[in-house]
């Protein structure tokens, strides 16, 4: 992991910042687990985390999210999955 | 050989792309469909920016949320504001060129479709960005990008409203 990837993260969230201004609200939702997504991948190619539990998080994160521009509840339903999830990873 | 309704219905959005470059003949191709496309008063107020620089497509992304599932490349489809004002008036800058340019979008993403390629058009980029990454001059703006690549999976459709559901005769709330 290098400064070029930071710089790639911090265009991202700060393009999606802009972005939420005009977009509909529930991209902003989206644009939030997407980061999840990309920093969690971008960790564990560095090998900066192996945690199996977040893994199979990310890997939901990742096969469910784009039901966000098909089905809201769906998708708040995922948020929601996500959130219990964590909850049972923080000390 | 798939007809056009055929090729209407297949076409998804696609947010999941295999690592395989396509032949620039074949995004030519895919260009020259857009350039068919109706414009208003034959303005043509468009051009069209294939991206396959692997450096130039990752800038672009860095700065494009909406850029999904990592596509080996993007046609970028630009206005020309100036052409469009000086062939369509105020109406061709704002509103016609913009009109255009959704058309020829989707001339190009259904060739793509029979062609076997996935496209996904997406507006959620950083305009200023784009302009500055893509050298365009002033009176040129970046008004979709157009995601293009194998698609890694079939994407199931989404539920659509029903003909009857859109539809009216002869005037507002005269269901067919």
């Amino acid at each position: 992991m290098n400064e070029q990837d930071i710089m790639k993260i911090f265009s991202y969230i700060a393009t999606s910042a802009r972005g939420c201004i005009d977009e509909p609200k529930i991209y902003g939702s989206f644009r939030l687990v997407e980061i999840m997504s990309k920093l969690f991948w971008m960790l564990k190619s560095n090998n900066l985390i192996a945690n199996n539990k977040l893994n199979r998080i990310i890997d939901k994160i990742d096969e469910k999210k784009y039901v966000c521009v098909k089905d809201e509840k769906k998708f708040i339903g995922l948020l929601d999955e996500v959130i219990d999830d964590l909850f049972e990873l923080v000390d | 050989m798939n007809s056009i309704i055929d090729i209407i219905i297949k076409r998804r959005s696609i947010r999941h792309y295999k690592q395989e470059d396509i032949p620039k003949d074949l995004l030519l191709e895919l260009v020259k469909a857009a350039t068919w496309a109706p414009s208003a008063s034959n303005m043509q107020a468009w051009y069209f920016i294939i991206v396959n620089d692997k450096k130039v497509l990752n800038k672009i992304s860095s700065f494009s949320p909406g850029l999904l599932g990592n596509p080996p490349n993007v046609i970028v489809i630009c206005s020309d504001r100036n052409k469009a004002f000086n062939k369509g008036g105020k109406l061709g800058r704002d509103e016609l060129c913009l009109m255009d340019i959704s058309m020829a979008a989707e001339n190009l993403m259904l060739l793509a479709t029979e062609k076997g390629l996935g496209t996904c058009a997406i507006k959620s980029f950083n305009g200023k960005a784009i302009q500055k990454i893509l050298e365009l001059p002033d009176y040129v703006s970046s008004e979709l990008i157009i995601s293009i690549g194998y698609p890694m999976k079939e994407v199931k459709p989404p539920k659509r409203k029903t003909v009857e559901e859109v539809s009216f005769e002869n005037r507002w709330g005269e269901r067919i």
